[in-house]
């Protein structure tokens, strides 16, 4: 890091880069999600169900997120693990719309809360109950009591319906997320 | 000036390789920089270098696992945050040389598809290398759309990488690659030349296996010309692989596109044109011509590249068209003084092809003129020219034979030595006039060999051939030599070369047995003990003794013996161990025994001869025939009884007991709607020979060999030992699911008639080599000769001698076999060792009449009754 940088990021002008894994079931939304969060220059067209995980880069007003979009395909989410121990933030995609398969995301949600590398950490969760403009989708108090978020006791979070396709909702979480961050990094 | 001398000695210590003394465990240590945020993309490049130098160094001991692998990919997949270009592309290269070591590499999938279709122009071939070699073909469906993109992408780096990775997957996801075919074709019209190149490879690897759409290709791009030079060159191979598959002749198409390339302004191209048109097996001088000119022109080309490609080729064309290149030979002159000594040596070696029996000893003069400065490999080269020289040339031999043994004189790599010995071994056999220059020489060799194998093959021969030359003396010194100088093993085989002298020659016996005497205090067992034994034999002074104990070597099979020992000595018996029940050495068969296959014909005996052990071995652990003895011989082609893609096949080996032959059947079902169980072979005896039992395959699937023996008695009557026997195949048919395999309960019997097998007198004999014909003729002497005359159907010598000893299955000894052209007479010997472990030697002296041959033959055996079945065989 050069003097200019380091002279930059003390003044504030440079963004904070923050860790963040984006995580939920197949067909959740989690890349159009990223997607849609991202500049509009470098934004893609179509969706391709992901292999494995991708890199991809945004800023909020504040920061600057590095964001390691998973996939949620069945064999693969035994991959997450890998990326919990660098991670400062979780978004969890949930699709509202798909009632059967709540109990799984639960599952896979708390499978993932009683890791070890995630247990003891004050991790902000971020979660979006996506797919909010189809019409047989749950509101998000009903998908929060589904998911059973009220016991989640040692961490903050927060849920918002949203709907990858137009952008709606997901400014108010990214928003909610870098608060908490910078304020864990204060403390 | 002194700095740069210094940077030189540093690079021939090679001490500089910062990455020699690497520790696994250290590096898997420093792996952890790649979860540290900021990356540090300099050090995490340096640490991946490491790796991969782990991964490839493996002679080092330190071997990645599986475990270990997984999580360092695990950490590395996290540098896909950082954008710096070189850590990226190291990460590709990591990915590729981990897919095959680490578990869940697909995870990487999304990220390699990400950069092969983004922005990054730097990042995209390498991602599309590495994504396609993580892919396997069930995953290919989902980057199938990337692929074809990439394959008509405008970037040329781009296109080339897909269409060579598609070429890679071709390997294992044919079905997928060959629906890319219109992306392929449309590549082939790139204005790059190395896209064109690729594309081109990738339709013809895609349409390989259909002849028709591949002559389609080719005759659809020589009419368009392609732009790509590479591309041509490709085109004429695939060219010159459809016209040998079609064995078309000169008037195709094809060869006239070939023949046109050789005007095409690409040198390459023109080069190879008149590559593939010279390799063809059937050109004629007239296609030659052209192709032979274009070389020519070559020839005096001030590149060093071609001058080297058209002489290497015109040393290839001269063997098979000597006269063709002669046009050649005034520029071929010119390049045997060539500053590049590897062309120099070329030119001289066709030279000397080509070239007529006076030019030799001034090619001869100017290679030795440069022999030091040229690699072992063309040294060799030489050697086999002047090898195929002194068979062309018989009367050059002390020309070549002086040349030979300076260069014995020089330094040079074991091959290289091999080679020169090889070929002055196989001059002195051919020629005896060459013979005792040749022996003169390799003695002069050895005195300075360190090459043990050498020294012994040497001594060997020199013990075999030395005996028999006017004067015997001059050799004892250097053999004598070698027992005080040398290490064990040469000293040990130095002590047989005497023994043998001391045999053969009567005047030299006393010194020989003063020699031996020294060696008795030999500090090396094996010495000793031969010097104790040969001493012993020869003090007793009986020819037959010297024949059995010292000229002629032990005849068995090295693992058999060492087996038979084995099991004597943990089986303890009060019977003296019986040398005859170890088997035979197998003999390679030696009849079309050419320069150029000598390699095959030892390669053929090392199978042989573990072939025969393996089938002892099976055969020992069934117990049915543990009652049987020793194996003597088992056949060694197997039969066919069955005609090929019928229901059922069938091939037979007969495996020959002191007492009885077992048949060896190995049955294939080809049937997928049933299950053959209980198979047996039912066999019809006559002649005497009754069935002893059985063995049957108890369970017959599609497609996997199984295996049923049946064990015949030969009869007691020592002279009825052929017969034809007929065989049928019994068993209990049970259909079943050709999908599942699942077979019915019930089953029906059921038979299947099979081709007559026969018994013939070379069942009964294993061939025996006698290295010393004469003494061993006299060892047996002649109390159960049996001597008869025949004329024979054959219409040469050589043909009746090949028939005899395919017949009797015997071995020809003393280079018998061998016909000298123009002959009338020719006496043939033979060896072999009847069942039961009698010695059988044959002389026959053939005579050729009028269109007739006529045959004397002589049989000696230790048995009467194998004189006589012999002696009756071949009447």
């Amino acid at each position: 890091m050069g003097l200019l940088d380091k002279l930059a990021a003390w003044l504030g002008f440079k963004k904070k880069e923050v860790h963040v894994l984006c995580i939920g079931l197949d067909n959740s939304g989690k890349t159009t999600i990223i997607n849609q969060l991202k500049p509009k220059d470098s934004q893609y067209e179509d969706i391709v169900p992901t292999i494995g995980f991708s890199v991809e880069k945004f800023a909020s007003s504040a920061l600057s997120f590095t964001v390691f979009d998973m996939s949620g395909q069945g064999r693969y989410r035994n991959l997450w693990e890998h990326y919990y121990k660098d991670a400062q933030a979780v978004i969890f995609v949930v699709d509202s719309s798909d009632k059967l398969r709540m109990v799984v995301a639960k599952d896979e949600m708390d499978q993932l809360l009683s890791h070890s590398d995630i247990k003891n950490r004050r991790l902000p969760f971020l979660f979006f109950a996506n797919k909010m403009d189809l019409r047989e989708a749950l509101s998000s108090v009903k998908v929060s009591s589904m998911m059973g978020l009220e016991n989640l006791q040692n961490k903050p979070w927060h849920i918002c319906a949203s709907n990858a396709l137009t952008g709606e909702g997901l400014h108010e979480g990214v928003e909610w997320l870098t608060d908490q961050i910078r304020s864990n990094q204060k403390r | 000036m002194h700095m740069l001398k210094r940077d030189k000695k540093d690079e021939e210590d090679g001490s500089s390789n910062p990455y020699a003394n690497l520790e696994k465990s250290a590096v898997l240590q420093e792996a952890r920089t790649f979860n540290e945020t900021p990356i540090n993309p300099r050090r995490c490049c340096h640490t991946l270098t490491k790796i991969l130098y782990i991964i490839n160094a493996e002679h080092e001991g330190e071997h990645l696992g599986t475990t270990e692998a997984t999580e360092t990919f695990f950490a590395m997949t996290k540098l896909f945050q950082s954008n710096d270009p070189t850590l990226r592309r190291m990460v590709y290269l990591t990915i590729k040389e981990m897919a095959n070591i680490a578990e869940d590499v697909i995870i990487v999938t999304s990220s390699l598809t990400k950069d092969m279709t983004g922005k990054e122009d730097l990042f995209r071939a390498a991602a599309i290398r590495a994504l396609c070699k993580i892919t396997d073909s069930t995953m290919l469906q989902s980057i199938e759309r990337y692929m074809k993109q990439a394959i008509v992408d405008k970037v040329h780096a781009v296109s080339s990488a897909a269409l060579v990775s598609s070429l890679q997957l071709m390997k294992t996801s044919h079905d997928v690659v060959k629906r890319w075919v219109n992306e392929a074709t449309e590549a082939v019209s790139s204005d790059n030349m190395m896209v064109q190149y690729h594309a081109l490879g990738l339709l013809y690897h895609i349409r390989k296996n259909d002849r028709l759409a591949v002559s389609k290709l080719v005759s659809k791009y020589t009419r368009q010309s392609l732009k790509s030079p590479y591309a041509v060159c490709l085109l004429i191979r695939i060219a010159c692989k459809l016209l040998e598959e079609d064995g078309a002749g000169h008037d195709s198409p094809m060869f006239d596109f070939i023949e046109s390339c050789l005007r095409h302004k690409s040198e390459m191209v023109i080069y190879e044109a008149a590559h593939a048109i010279v390799n063809m097996h059937n050109t004629t001088a007239r296609e030659l011509a052209p192709a032979v000119s274009v070389l020519q022109l070559f020839l005096s080309s001030p590149k060093p590249t071609l001058r080297f490609a058209a002489t290497k080729t015109l040393n290839k064309v001269s063997m098979t068209h000597p006269a063709a290149v002669t046009a050649c030979n005034l520029d071929l002159e010119n390049l045997i003084t060539d500053v590049n000594r590897s062309i120099a040596t070329l030119a001289i070696t066709t030279l000397l092809k080509t070239g007529s029996e006076s030019s030799v000893d001034r090619l001869m003069k100017q290679i030795s003129s440069f022999m030091s400065e040229i690699s072992d490999e063309f040294k060799v080269v030489v050697v086999q020219a002047i090898k195929s020289l002194c068979m062309k040339y018989p009367r050059k031999h002390p020309v070549m034979m002086n040349f030979l043994s300076s260069m014995l004189r020089d330094e040079g790599g074991f091959d290289y030595k091999k080679s020169i010995v090889d070929t002055i071994i196989s001059i002195l056999e051919e020629n005896s006039e060459a013979k005792e220059a040749g022996l003169a020489h390799l003695c002069e060799f050895i005195e300075d060999c360190e090459h043990t194998s050498l020294a012994v093959r040497i001594l060997h021969l020199l013990g075999r051939e030395g005996p028999r030359v006017a004067q015997p003396s001059k050799y004892i010194r250097f053999i004598y030599n070698r027992v005080i100088l040398e290490n064990a093993a040469v000293r040990a085989a130095a002590v047989s070369s005497l023994a043998k002298f001391g045999a053969n020659c009567e005047d030299l016996l006393p010194s020989v047995l003063v020699l031996l005497e020294r060696s008795l205090l030999d500090s090396d067992d094996e010495v000793r003990d031969r010097a104790t034994l040969y001493l012993s034999v020869l003090k007793q002074h009986q020819k037959v003794l010297n024949s059995a104990y010292i000229l002629n070597a032990l005849n068995v099979s090295i693992v058999g013996l060492e087996r038979a020992l084995h099991h004597y000595t943990t089986e303890p018996s009060d019977v003296a161990f019986d040398i005859k029940s170890v088997p035979l050495e197998t003999q390679p068969i030696t009849e079309q025994k050419t320069p150029g296959d000598a390699m095959q014909s030892k390669t053929a005996d090392k199978i042989a001869l573990s072939r025969q052990d393996i089938y002892s071995e099976q055969l020992s652990a069934i117990p049915e025939f543990d009652s049987l003895g020793p194996l003597f011989k088992s056949s060694s082609m197997p039969v066919e009884l069955t005609e090929s893609e019928l229901e059922y096949s069938v091939h037979c080996i007969k495996h020959t007991f002191s007492n009885h032959i077992v048949f060896q059947f190995d049955c294939t079902n080809t049937l997928n709607d049933q299950l053959l169980e209980n198979v047996t072979i039912h066999m019809d005896p006559s002649d005497g020979f009754e069935v002893v039992n059985y063995v049957p395959a108890q369970c017959l699937k599609y497609n996997t060999p199984s295996t049923t023996y049946t064990c015949v008695k030969v009869p007691d009557d020592p002279l009825s030992v052929t017969s034809t026997l007929s065989n049928t195949m019994k068993f209990l048919v049970k259909d079943c699911d050709p999908n599942t395999g699942e077979p019915d309960h019930d089953g029906y019997e059921d038979e299947y008639v099979l081709e007559d097998i026969e018994v013939t007198v070379c069942d009964h004999i294993q061939r025996v080599m006698k290295p010393n014909f004469g003494a061993s003729w006299e060892e047996i002497g002649d109390d159960n000769q049996i001597e008869e005359t025949f004329a024979l159907s054959a219409k040469s010598l050589a043909e009746a001698v090949k028939n005899i000893i395919s017949f009797l299955g015997m071995q020809p000894c003393e280079r018998s076999d061998k016909v000298a052209e123009g002959r009338s007479s020719h006496t043939l010997y033979l060896a072999g060792v009847y069942r039961g472990g009698h010695d059988v030697l044959v002389r026959s002296r053939l005579a050729l009449m009028e269109g007739a041959v006529t045959m004397q033959i002589t049989v000696r055996s230790t048995q009467l009754s194998a004189s006589e079945v012999i002696a009756s065989a071949v009447g």
